[in-house]
């Protein structure tokens, strides 16, 4: 009897090209697009488009804005006219990230170089300022010296004549290109996993966009129940021996085998485009796949079982699809949301799916560290079937 | 047709809130009959017919399927059939996939499902759609494939909720044929409906529900004759459409206007009391374009009906 149910579903999606190539394809298709847009605004590939006045017109201040226009992991550009108000203009009008004006000589004291940013765009201002000082390390650390002697000096109580020809003697060697004595970098960079390279927000995106795809596709098969109640073959089926709990059990099963299906196509996609290792960590990632699904077709069902009209099923499982992506991080990652999002993310299967892929196929943190996601998932999936069969028995 | 019931309703009663909508109905279905429930919107059949199905619990009385409760028993229900009013099929499956699902669905071992299937298919004439998918048949295969879906576990009782709506002629008559068939296999069958012709050409008895309460009931012949002994039913069809002064002239005849320009009465001298009339009509200025005598229907004892009631 189960089974009958499942076979009316999938023939259903068969027999409508339309639907299928869509369940199948538009999948992998968005997480395509989803990978190329946000890998490159969570960090992997960020490059400011920068507009640069030098309203100082020093030698330092040559010096800077050719070594900004020379850095590759920015797209620099001259303000033309070559004026900070320009530079604000341009800013203001979107036709740049963020902005740098050099309105003193950069060897002077205070603060000779003005980043303009539009506040939409907060991140902007700090990593062009990171970008200035780490072009200044490499490519004007004379001038760095210079600006570190004049701000030491009052601390020092003055430099000796032998101290400053020294300085003297380095800074003309810094400005030949050479490098400073003992000038260490601050900060050394170590990847979590070294070997992994460029898969991060891969695997991130392609587990938010299977659990997005999972549950708008189980939302839409588990709309079917309104359709039954409306077509009449819920009271034909209710007037029956068994009533409606195999029904709901096939459309649960075929659901499920659905979303493992869209997963699948979506991580295949991952592996062979971008090298996920899925098949390296194919035994968690089924199971994440599974109760993901499951977790999906059971909070579907659950949900619509309720609904009396079809109507009423479609606004609330676009509402619900729509705020369970955004807070999930099925659209834009949690650790750049506030706080207490990120705390009320963990309320979302998205959360927990995102959570249990990341740790399989990029931080190879092992299965302790996913259990607590299939639990999580495995419940609330059948917690939403129970739910669904309750449903079918009091609604008459 | 046997004696024993396969469908026993004591005393039905039941409400909706403060609403009582079933007021003590009895109803007895044997096999091999073909029973018809009729009764305006809001007469309580639906309600009825959901109590049969065991879909709730009634407010008092009782509902015996082959001696056993519906609702408390839902074994019982493997004896029923219940084909809607909708087209309660799979548009996108063709007709033995509908089939071989519902038959799942209602219990049918996948061993059996084949032969129940094609007998099905026989019963209901639509062995040469079966490979069709429903969306593409016409209304009457509909129909016919939706009580093809109900019969596939043998049930004992088919209960049939407004058959023919939205099917012409043709295809009634080919229903009325499949629903003959079906009786004569020893279902009983129980018609909600709202088309008395079809009910008085089917029926083996009919039952009259008004207001929550069976006001008549028997077989339709009987019932007619008895209501209306050798009356007969003088149909005048109007040519045009009379002014005031000739709806007066056609009231005074006591006729009573039916639909658009046909107006009607009854009368125990059927042919000459036409025939007079015409001349008389004439006389007056008003031209029949057609005069009609024929026997009491369902249709005139329902009007009587309501007429008893609403004296009442």
């Amino acid at each position: 009897m189960i089974l009958a149910m499942f076979r009316v579903m999938a023939l259903a999606l068969w027999r409508d090209r339309g639907a299928l190539v869509m369940t199948f394809v538009l999948p992998p298709l968005v997480f395509l697009i989803f990978s190329a847009v946000f890998a490159g605004t969570t960090g992997e590939d960020v490059r400011l488009k920068l507009v640069i006045a030098d309203d100082a017109n020093t030698p330092a201040s040559r010096r800077l804005v050719d070594a900004l226009m020379a850095d590759p992991d920015v797209r620099a550009e001259r303000a033309v006219p070559d004026t900070g108000e320009q530079v604000r203009r341009r800013v203001k009008s979107g036709r740049a990230d963020s902005g740098v004006i050099v309105r003193a000589d950069p060897t002077a004291p205070g603060s000779p170089i003005v980043v303009v940013s539009d506040p939409s765009r907060a991140v902007a201002a700090p990593l062009t300022m990171a970008r200035v000082q780490q072009v200044m390390a490499r490519a004007l650390p004379d001038v760095l010296l210079d600006r570190t002697l004049v701000e030491t000096a009052p601390a020092v109580g003055g430099f000796t004549p032998r101290q400053i020809a020294v300085a003297a003697r380095v800074r003309a060697r810094l400005a030949k290109g050479g490098s400073a004595p003992g000038g260490s970098p601050l900060f050394d960079r170590e990847d979590i996993t070294g070997a992994k390279k460029g898969g991060g927000t891969i695997a991130y995106y392609a587990g938010a966009v299977s659990i997005l795809f999972a549950l708008f596709s189980a939302m839409t098969g588990a709309l079917s129940l309104i359709d039954e109640r409306r077509s009449g073959v819920a009271d034909r089926i209710l007037a029956g021996t068994r009533g409606m709990g195999p029904v709901v059990t096939g459309k649960f099963l075929f659901l499920t085998a659905q979303g493992m299906v869209q997963a699948t196509a979506i991580f295949a996609t991952a592996q062979l485009i971008y090298g996920v290792p899925v098949l390296q960590h194919f035994g968690p990632w089924l199971a994440t796949t599974v109760l993901a699904s499951v977790c999906a077709a059971g909070l579907a069902l659950g949900i619509v079982a309720f609904c009396k009209t079809r109507d009423q099923a479609q606004m609330l499982s676009t509402f619900i699809i729509l705020i369970l992506a955004a807070i999930g991080g099925s659209m834009v990652p949690r650790f750049l949301m506030p706080p207490w999002l990120q705390t009320v993310g963990w309320g979302t299967p998205h959360a927990w799916t995102i959570e249990a892929y990341q740790s399989i196929l990029w931080r190879d943190a092992g299965l302790m560290a996913v259990y607590p996601a299939w639990a999580v998932l495995a419940a609330t999936g059948l917690v939403g079937l129970r739910l669904a069969h309750t449903a079918t028995r009091l609604i008459r | 047709m046997t004696d024993r019931p396969i469908l026993n309703v004591w005393n039905a009663e039941h409400a909706y809130g403060t609403r009582k909508v079933l007021r003590g109905v009895d109803l007895q279905v044997r096999p091999g009959e073909i029973y018809a429930l009729l009764g305006p919107n809001g007469a309580g059949k639906s309600t009825l017919i959901g109590a049969i199905c065991g879909r709730f619990k009634l407010g008092a009385g009782e509902v015996a399927l082959d001696g056993e409760d519906p609702f408390t028993t839902p074994n019982a229900r493997a004896r029923l059939g219940l084909v809607p009013q909708e087209i309660a099929l799979y548009g996108h499956m063709t007709v033995r996939e509908n089939l071989e699902v519902f038959g799942r669905l209602s219990g049918v071992r996948r061993r059996d499902l084949s032969s129940a299937v094609a007998l099905a298919l026989y019963l209901t004439r639509t062995a040469d759609r079966e490979h069709v998918p429903v969306r593409h048949l016409s209304g009457g295969y509909r129909r016919r494939v939706n009580i093809a879906a109900a019969i596939l576990h043998g049930p004992r009782l088919l209960i049939l909720d407004e058959p023919t709506v939205g099917v012409d002629v043709d295809a009634r008559e080919a229903l009325d044929t499949v629903i003959r068939n079906l009786r004569d296999t020893g279902v009983a069958v129980l018609i909600v409906t709202h088309d008395l012709e079809q009910a008085g050409a089917l029926a083996d008895r009919v039952g009259f529900l008004r207001e929550g309460r069976k006001v008549l009931e028997g077989a339709p012949r009987a019932l007619i004759e008895q209501a209306f002994g050798q009356e007969m039913e003088i149909l005048v069809q109007m040519h045009i459409e009379p002014d005031m002064d000739g709806e007066s002239i056609l009231a005074g005849e006591g006729l009573e206007r039916r639909k658009g320009n046909l107006w009607a009465r009854l009368d125990q001298d059927g042919y000459n009391a036409a025939a007079q009339l015409d001349r008389r009509l004439r006389s007056l200025g008003l031209i029949p374009r057609e005069i009609r005598v024929r026997a009491p229907s369902l249709q005139n004892l329902f009007s009587l009906v309501a007429d008893w009631r609403r004296a009442a």
